[in-house]
C-alpha cells in the first residue's frame, strides 16, 4: 500500500478539499472530510510529470486528484505515459540538456551550410520551366512598373548587343529561352540581372559604361550562368526554408527578437549570393572561352563598375536588393570580394 | 447595506510564477531538439510540455493552473496548417492569378481561425479542475471584423484605438470560467493611443537631435553611423512598444469581473523597456541560448504585477459541460502570424 496527501476536486465546484489517498494493488482509496471514494486504479488517468509543477490524476466522473508526492505515482503507475516519462527523465539532468544544446548547434550549422542549399537545389528541380518562365515574367512586370522603363539606346546599337546576345547564347541546348531585355532603370546604376527562365536584364547605364561589346558579352555569359543554375529559383527557396528554420528555433523569442532574426538572415542570405555568384563567374570565363572571347573582359567591366559605384555618385547607386529572383550583377559592390572576383577572372584567362 | 460593500470584505490574492531558468532551459532545449530529430513530428509534444510548464507554474491561491491540450490534436492542427501555407505560398509563387480566389478563403476563414484557436485555448485551460471556455461565434466574429474593416478605411486607419478595443471586448466577454461569464466594461484606448503618439513625436525629435550628433562624429554617409541610427529608432520604437503594451494590460485588466473576482494588473513601461532590452541583448549575445531564462523573466514579472481580489473566496465557482474544441484554428493561426494572446 502506497499512502499520499492530494486535494481534490469534484470537478463540479472550484472549492478544494484537502484528502489522504491510500493506493492499493487494484484501488485508490481517497478520504476526507465529507468525502469517502474508491476508484479502480485501471479507471485514473494520470497526467505525465513536469518539472516543479504539480502531479494531476483523473478520476471517472471529471474530478481530480493533485499532489507534489511524485515518488507514490511513480510507485502506483510505475507505465503510466511512457513516452513522456522518459523525456521528463531527458529534461531533469543538466547532461542531457548540454548534450542537447551540441545537438542542436551542429544541426543549424550543417542546415545553414549545407542542408538548405541542397534541400534548395533538389526542390527547384521539382519546378517545371513552364512555371520558372512564369515567375521570371512576373519579376519583370513588376519591375517595369516600378523602377524600370523602356532603354533609350538605338536601334543600331541595340541590333549589335542582340547580335553578341545571340552569338553568346546560340548551341547552348539546355532547354531555356535566353531573351535581353533592355532597360533604362533609375536608381540601378551599371547594371544586369538574370531572371528565372531566361530573360536577362541589362540597363542603359552599363551599356554607356562597357567600352567595347566583348566587356557586355561577359556581364551577359555571367547572367547566362545564373539562369543555368536557376539561381533565382533557389535563392527564393532558400530565403524561404531559412525564415522557417529560424522561426522553428527561435520559437517562442520570436516575437521579442523580430530584429535580432533579421540580421543574421540577411547575413546569412547574402552569403549564399557571394557563392552563386562565384558559380556563375566560374561559368562565365568557360563559356567566353568557347565563344573565342577571354575572362579578361569580364575583369575589365568588374573594375569599371566598381571605379563608378566609388565615385559615390549618389546613394542610388549603391546596387539594389531585388527581392529574391535574379541576384543582381553589382551587388557585391563590396571591395575585397570585387577584388577577389577579378583576380579570378584574370587568372581564368 | 452599502456598509457591507464588496470591496472591504475582498480577499486579496497575489499571482505567483514559480517557474526558473534552469529548469525550462532543459525543458527547452530537449523539445528543441527532439522536435529536430522527429522532423518536426514531435513539436505537437514540446508546445505541451511547454505549456504544462508555465501553467503548472502559476498559481493563485496555491493552486496552479492546468494545461489539458492533447498533443495529437495539436499535431493535426498542425499538419492543416502547414497544408494551407503551402497552398497559399504555391499559388503565390506559381499561379497569383488565382490569389484573388484564395484572399476570399482567407477572409472568410480568418473569423473561424480565430473563433476556434481561442476556443481551442480555453478550453485547454483549467483552475482547480473547472476549464475556461470561449463561446464567440463565427458571425458574431465575422460581424465585427467586416464593420471594424469598414471604419478603419473610412478613417483612414484613425480608428485603430476603437477597432482594438472593441476586439478585446469580444475577447473578454465571450470567455467564462465554469458558468461564470468575464465581465468587461466599456474600456477605451484613445487616451493611451493619443499619448502614445506624442511619446513618438518626442522621441523622434530626440532621435534626430542625437543622429545629427552623431552624423558629426562618425561622419555623413558613414556605415557606423547609419547603424547607430538605426540602432535608435529601434531603441526607441521598443520603448513604444513597451507603453502601449503595459498600459492596454493595466486598462483592460482592472475593468475585468468574473463574478465577484478582479483584478489589479499593474505593469510599468519603463520595467517592461529595461526587461526587454536586457532580453534581446542577452539573447542576441547568446545565440538564443539565453531564450528561456527570458522568457522565464517577463512571466515571473508579469504574474508579479498581477493580483486577484475576491470578495467570496475562491471556492464557489461552477464548471459548465463543453464539447471537445479541436487545435485547427489555432495552428493556422498561429502560422499565418496572427497570434490574438494578451
Amino acid at each position: 500500500m502506497i499512502e499520499f496527501d492530494a486535494v481534490f476536486y469534484d470537478g463540479r465546484t472550484s472549492a478544494r478539499n484537502a484528502v489522504r489517498v491510500r493506493g492499493y494493488s487494484q484501488t485508490l482509496v481517497i478520504e476526507g472530510a465529507g468525502i469517502r471514494l474508491e476508484v479502480p486504479l485501471a479507471q485514473v488517468r494520470v497526467e505525465p510529470p513536469v518539472s516543479g509543477t504539480r502531479r494531476v490524476l483523473h478520476l471517472p466522473g471529471g474530478a481530480q486528484l493533485q499532489t507534489d508526492d511524485d515518488a507514490a505515482l511513480t510507485g502506483l503507475f510505475p507505465r503510466s505515459n511512457p513516452l513522456e516519462t522518459w523525456v521528463h527523465g531527458l529534461e531533469r539532468r543538466w547532461p542531457y540538456a548540454l548534450a542537447a544544446v551540441a545537438v542542436a548547434a551542429v544541426f543549424s550549422w550543417w542546415c545553414v551550410v549545407y542542408g538548405l542549399p541542397l534541400a534548395a537545389k533538389l526542390a527547384s528541380g521539382l519546378v517545371p520551366p513552364r512555371i520558372e518562365a512564369k515567375l521570371g515574367e512576373q519579376t519583370l512586370e513588376s519591375i517595369d512598373q516600378t523602377i524600370c522603363g523602356p532603354t533609350a539606346i538605338d536601334a543600331r546599337k541595340q541590333g549589335e548587343l542582340r547580335r553578341g546576345f545571340a552569338a553568346l547564347t546560340a548551341g547552348l541546348g539546355d532547354g531555356y529561352t535566353y531573351r535581353l531585355e533592355l532597360r533604362a532603370c533609375k536608381g540601378m546604376g551599371p547594371n544586369a540581372f538574370a531572371l528565372p527562365g531566361g530573360a536577362i536584364v541589362l540597363t542603359d547605364d552599363l551599356v554607356k559604361l562597357a567600352e567595347n561589346d566583348a566587356q557586355i558579352s561577359a556581364v551577359l555569359a555571367h547572367e547566362v550562368g545564373h539562369v543555368r543554375y536557376r539561381h533565382g529559383l533557389r535563392l527564393a527557396i532558400q530565403a524561404a526554408g531559412l525564415a522557417a528554420l529560424i522561426a522553428a528555433l527561435a520559437g517562442d523569442a520570436v516575437t521579442i527578437t523580430g530584429l535580432a532574426v533579421t540580421l543574421p538572415t540577411a547575413l546569412l542570405q547574402s552569403g549564399y549570393s557571394r557563392e552563386f555568384e562565384d558559380q556563375a563567374d566560374s561559368y562565365a570565363f568557360v563559356r567566353l572561352k568557347e565563344i573565342g572571347s577571354s575572362p579578361k573582359y569580364f575583369a575589365q567591366i568588374l573594375a569599371r563598375i566598381d571605379e563608378s559605384r566609388n565615385k559615390g555618385d549618389g546613394a542610388n547607386k549603391n546596387g539594389k536588393q531585388s527581392g529574391g529572383a535574379g541576384r543582381d550583377f553589382g551587388y557585391l559592390s563590396t571591395h575585397p570580394a570585387t577584388a577577389q572576383r577579378i583576380e579570378r577572372a584574370l587568372q581564368n584567362q | 447595506m452599502a456598509l457591507l460593500e464588496d470591496t472591504k470584505l475582498e480577499q486579496r490574492y497575489p499571482v505567483e510564477f514559480t517557474g526558473s531558468a534552469g529548469e525550462y532551459f532543459r525543458i527547452w532545449i530537449v523539445n528543441l531538439v527532439l522536435t529536430i530529430l522527429t522532423l518536426g513530428i514531435y513539436s505537437a509534444w514540446a508546445k505541451v510540455r511547454k505549456k504544462r510548464y508555465f501553467h503548472g507554474h502559476t498559481r493563485i491561491d496555491g493552486d496552479a493552473f492546468e494545461y489539458r491540450g492533447r498533443p495529437i490534436a495539436i499535431l493535426k492542427g498542425r499538419l492543416i496548417a502547414v497544408a494551407a501555407v503551402a497552398l497559399f505560398y504555391g499559388t503565390a509563387n506559381f499561379e497569383p492569378s488565382l490569389l484573388w480566389v484564395l484572399a476570399i478563403v482567407a477572409a472568410c476563414a480568418a473569423p473561424w481561425l480565430i473563433v476556434r484557436s481561442m476556443a481551442f485555448n480555453a478550453y485547454s485551460t483549467a483552475y482547480r479542475n473547472i476549464r475556461l471556455r470561449f463561446r464567440g461565434t463565427y458571425l458574431k466574429c465575422f460581424g465585427l471584423l467586416l464593420w471594424i474593416g469598414f471604419i478603419l478605411v473610412v478613417t483612414f486607419g484613425l480608428a485603430y484605438p476603437y477597432f482594438k478595443a472593441r476586439l478585446m471586448e469580444f475577447v473578454f466577454r465571450n470567455h467564462s470560467y465554469g458558468t461564470t461569464a468575464f465581465e468587461l466594461s466599456e474600456v477605451s484606448y484613445f487616451g493611451t493611443y493619443v499619448r502614445a503618439v506624442g511619446l513618438g513625436i518626442l522621441l523622434g525629435i530626440l532621435l534626430t537631435l542625437l543622429n545629427f550628433a552623431v552624423l558629426g562624429v562618425f561622419g555623413p554617409r558613414s556605415a557606423a553611423g547609419a547603424a547607430l541610427a538605426t540602432l535608435f529608432a529601434y531603441v526607441g520604437y521598443l520603448y513604444i512598444f513597451c507603453y502601449m503594451r503595459a498600459n492596454i494590460a493595466n486598462t483592460t485588466w482592472n475593468l475585468v469581473r468574473i463574478g465577484k473576482v478582479r483584478f489589479e494588473c499593474a505593469l510599468r513601461t519603463d520595467d517592461l523597456f529595461v526587461l526587454y532590452l536586457v532580453n534581446i541583448i542577452a539573447i542576441v549575445a547568446t545565440v538564443g541560448l539565453a531564450t528561456p531564462w527570458a522568457v522565464i523573466r517577463a512571466m515571473r514579472y508579469r504574474a508579479q504585477k498581477m493580483t486577484v481580489f475576491a470578495a467570496d473566496g475562491l471556492e464557489s465557482f461552477v464548471a459548465a459541460e463543453s464539447a471537445e474544441v479541436s487545435a485547427a484554428g489555432q495552428e493556422i493561426g498561429e502560422m499565418f502570424d496572427f497570434d490574438l494572446s494578451l
